[in-house]
């Protein structure tokens, strides 16, 4: 246990996240790489202007590509979890400082020059990565928490579980009612929050939800209820809205999932299409060389 | 008559569990209500949803208005049940399993199971369910879809295109795939190249070359003889020498045209050449050619050498030598003409004087001014050669005598007809008709001879002798401007020295005299001082200097080496001027000739 419990001061501060990874080392890497390039675009002077043909763009459009290339490499070496001085969370921690460092190598390797070609497309779909890959950060160092204060002390599974507890409660409390208040019962019984698509699970916004459908309309039916009929439905309207409550924490959860995941599907794809576009880029260049 | 209900359900390991009930009687109702014979808790399910009633043989099945089963996999609200086949009944959520029943027999054997576990919507062994790999494509599968696209679109696309142009083929002309290739638009010049990619990219990986700048611009010669211009290359320092291996490895020749005239650059004009570019190699060029004639020139403004007109420096016979000569040296004008510019523009003599009485024929103003004599060539950057007709005579007269109303003049530049018509004058005529010039006839410089004439030589035989070597002695028309070759003793075989100036003086640089238009001549040309035709009016390289200063100099006009010097040199403007005329910034520099 004591290995657990001690931290192991040789490595650093093991809680210490990738973002102060080695007190910004990184982070002043990056600065570094983009300040000298910066430097290098003001002083020398290319004749008729700065473009990626010259040869300091060559030497800018090199850095870049094998820049994008390592960082790429991340995508394997995350697979394996090691500490150390090239552990995973140095090579993070370089992953993102140098990958924002490429916004400035890259676009003084355009010169500023775009248009509706193969080269800016593949500059465009590198932002669409660097910016996917901000937006990633972003969340990851603010929704983390908000989702273990949205489960109040739930499992996923637990929160399944309350559901379904009471859709069987609602099941047999709903057994004494007509055939017409049972078929709006059933909407919320069929009701499955993992059945909402992307944009609903982003937005968090569901205007069809059935639960809440039914909620509504028992509410409406209780009203010129009376006797045996009226506590049955009030027991099914009570069941309801525990239900709804348990759905919004289910939907709230599913968010803020769906926030956090949602970059990968852009930063991961997108990276295999700019290295394609990239390719294309430095064939084209050779090409018509 | 009964029914053997056979209720299946499953435990939560998934055993079977099986619940038996007998009915009796014929009839079987099923609903969500308790007191129901098949009591189904499924909430599709009505409190009393349907009957079933044994008829002979069969089982007539009944819902209740507005209801509905699913027999034997069709909808129905009513229907019939064979027993010997049996048969199903699919209500809700459950089935209700009709065996076959043999003829005869009492028992009826119904097994009901839930078909569909409701709750099995929400797996809770599902952590995955929260996350958006249900909801969305794998990322691997985007991957390589997007992969795919962008390597048909951007890669196999424009190359497709390369060989249907090699090919002419009909795809082709309809849109050019390798378009998309290009960094940036053509300058203006070459922009019908917009669609023809291989027109300057020839062959596939291999960089332009010269050729294919040659198959249009067939006349562009280069600057100087290439081995000349290799030595004369500045020292390489080590990032030079790391580029060029660079360009050596990637197969990029230094020296090619599209080193300087890059494309792809925006649709602009060729950039104003840099003084850089120049003073790389004539900064110090005589150290690395040491037979160059050539001056070093880095700066127009700090070192530049003195200008080297192209001069007469001396005559073969009859024909000028010609000669460039710096102006430091101070040459002298070797015209064989007599011509003293200050008193032709004196306010006050007598020439003004005459300029005034004559102005109202011939334009002049209160004097005679350089517009007076000399005109400007059709472009404006140089002028006409004086012509003595056209230029001089106004004042200069040749005449000699008068026909009715015409003036006989005597032949400008023929001297020996000059001889023989003032011959012919006095040939047989006893008096020489003074009259037919009157008296009070305006004097001009050229009637001089005419009263001579009259005067001195006007009494009988020899006059014409004596007229012929009056005008050509001091005080005659000829020698006032000309210098005479005296003939042997007893001739009369005057002649004339020839007369010749330089058509261009500056021949290695461009001057335009319009783009100067705001100056006043004398300001550059101090001909109101001269007195003598000897003497030079070229400007020097100090009085350029009064405005015209290097490449980010202080002086008003900022002048690089382009301004008046061209790398591909040829005798017209260089490029720079005739670019900044085409674009409108320089009103007043025209192009001479036509670039050879």
């Amino acid at each position: 246990m004591e290995g657990i419990a001690r931290t192991d001061l040789r490595h650093g501060a093991s809680h210490q996240g990738f973002l102060r990874h080695r007190n910004f080392l990184w982070l002043k890497a990056a600065i570094g790489v983009s300040v000298l390039a910066l430097l290098g675009y003001a002083l020398i002077d290319v004749q008729p202007r700065h473009n990626g043909g010259s040869a300091y763009g060559y030497a800018l459009g090199s850095i870049g590509v094998l820049l994008i290339l390592w960082l790429t490499l991340l995508g394997l070496r995350k697979r394996a979890m090691t500490r150390g001085r090239w552990s995973l969370k140095a090579w993070t921690s370089a992953h993102v400082y140098l990958g924002l460092s490429l916004t400035v190598v890259a676009t003084l390797h355009t010169g500023f020059q775009f248009g509706w070609n193969v080269h800016t497309l593949a500059y465009a779909l590198m932002m669409l990565v660097i910016l996917s890959g901000i937006y990633g950060i972003a969340v990851y160092s603010t929704l983390p928490r908000e989702l273990s204060v949205s489960r109040s002390e739930m499992t996923r599974p637990q929160m399944i579980d309350a559901v379904m507890k009471l859709d069987r409660q609602l099941q047999s409390a709903a057994q004494p009612l007509g055939h017409e208040d049972t078929r709006i019962v059933s909407l919320s019984l069929d009701d499955n929050p993992f059945a909402a698509g992307l944009y609903r699970r982003l937005s968090g916004h569901y205007p069809g939800c059935r639960t809440a459908r039914a909620l509504a309309e028992m509410r409406r039916r209780l009203a010129p209820a009376a006797g045996e009929q009226a506590a049955s439905i009030g027991n099914v309207v009570s069941l309801l809205e525990r239900k709804a409550a348990a759905l919004a924490r289910i939907r709230h959860h599913l968010r803020i999932k769906a926030l956090l995941e949602i970059w990968l599907y852009v930063h991961v794809p997108a990276t295999f299409a700019l290295i394609a576009a990239l390719a294309a880029h430095i064939v084209s260049v050779f090409f018509y060389w | 008559m009964a029914f053997l209900l056979r209720t299946v359900s499953h435990s939560a390991e998934g055993r079977e569990i099986v619940r038996t009930r007998r009915v009796d009687g014929d009839r079987l109702v099923i609903g969500r209500d308790p007191g129901c014979d098949v009591h189904l808790t499924d909430l599709a399910v009505a409190l009393r949803h349907a009957t079933l009633e044994r008829v002979a043989g069969r089982l007539e099945l009944t819902a209740e208005p507005g209801l509905w089963v699913e027999l034997n996999g069709r909808k129905a609200a009513a229907g019939t049940l064979e027993l010997a086949t049996g048969g199903d009944i699919l209500l809700g959520s459950h089935a209700l399993r009709f065996m076959p029943t043999p003829a005869g027999s009492d028992e009826i054997a119904v097994a009901i199971e839930r078909t569909t576990e409701g709750e099995a919507k929400l797996d809770k062994s599902a952590e995955r369910l929260f996350t958006l790999g249900p909801v969305l494509p794998a990322k691997r599968s985007l991957a390589w879809l997007l992969v795919l696209l962008v390597l048909a679109a951007g890669l196999a696309w424009p190359i497709k295109a390369y060989y249907d142009r090699q090919q002419r083929s009909e795809a082709f002309a309809r849109f050019h795939a390798d378009e998309i290739w290009s960094s940036g638009s053509l300058s203006s010049a070459h922009s019908g190249l917009k669609e023809n990619c291989s027109a300057c990219h020839v062959k596939p990986f291999e960089a332009v070359r010269d050729s294919a700048c040659q198959t249009c611009h067939a006349s562009v010669h280069g600057h100087a003889d290439p081995f000349r211009l290799a030595r004369a290359r500045p020292d390489l320092g080590r990032w030079r020498r790391i580029e060029l291996a660079f360009k050596e490895a990637f197969d990029l020749p230094p020296g090619r045209c599209v080193e300087c005239h890059t494309e792809h650059e925006g649709p602009r004009q060729m950039p104003v050449t840099a003084q850089r570019f120049c003073s790389d190699c004539h900064g110090d060029l005589r150290k690395k050619l040491p037979d160059t004639s050539l001056a070093n020139a880095s700066d127009f403004g700090r070192a530049h050498p003195e200008f080297q007109p192209v001069l007469i420096a001396g005559w073969n016979g009859r024909r000028p030598l010609l000669r460039r000569q710096s102006l430091a040296a101070r040459p002298v004008e070797n015209s064989g003409l007599k011509f003293p510019h200050a008193m032709h523009l004196s306010l006050t003599n007598g020439v003004a004087q005459m300029a005034r009485r004559l102005g109202r024929d011939h334009g002049f103003g209160q004097a005679l001014e350089c517009k007076d004599c000399h005109d400007p060539a059709p472009d404006g950057a140089r002028f006409q050669p004086v012509d003595m007709e056209e230029d001089c005579a106004m004042c200069h007269s040749l005449a000699f005598d008068r026909v009715g109303g015409t003036l006989r003049t005597l032949r400008h530049g023929e001297p020996a007809q000059v001889v023989a018509d003032l011959r012919d004058f006095y040939r047989g005529r006893s008096v020489p008709a003074p009259s037919v010039l009157a008296p009070a006839a305006r004097r001009r410089p050229g009637d001089a001879p005419d009263l001579r004439n009259r005067i001195q030589f006007g009494r009988g035989p020899g006059s014409a002798e004596r007229a012929i070597r009056g005008i050509f002695s001091p005080g005659g028309a000829c020698f006032d401007c000309h210098q005479v070759e005296a003939p042997p003793p007893g001739s009369l075989d005057f002649r004339i020295r020839p007369v010749a100036f330089p058509v261009r003086y500056l021949h290695k640089g461009w001057f335009d005299h319009r783009a100067h238009s705001t100056q006043s001549c004398s300001s550059c040309h101090l001909a109101d001082r001269s007195s003598a035709a000897s003497d030079l009016l070229v400007p020097n390289l100090a009085s350029c200097r009064t405005c015209h200063g290097g490449e980010g100099s202080s002086k008003p006009v900022q002048s690089s080496c382009a301004m008046c010097h061209d790398y591909h040199m040829d005798a017209g403007a260089p490029s720079m001027l005739i670019r900044q005329r085409v674009r409108g910034k320089k009103r007043s520099t025209v192009v001479a000739e036509a670039r050879r």
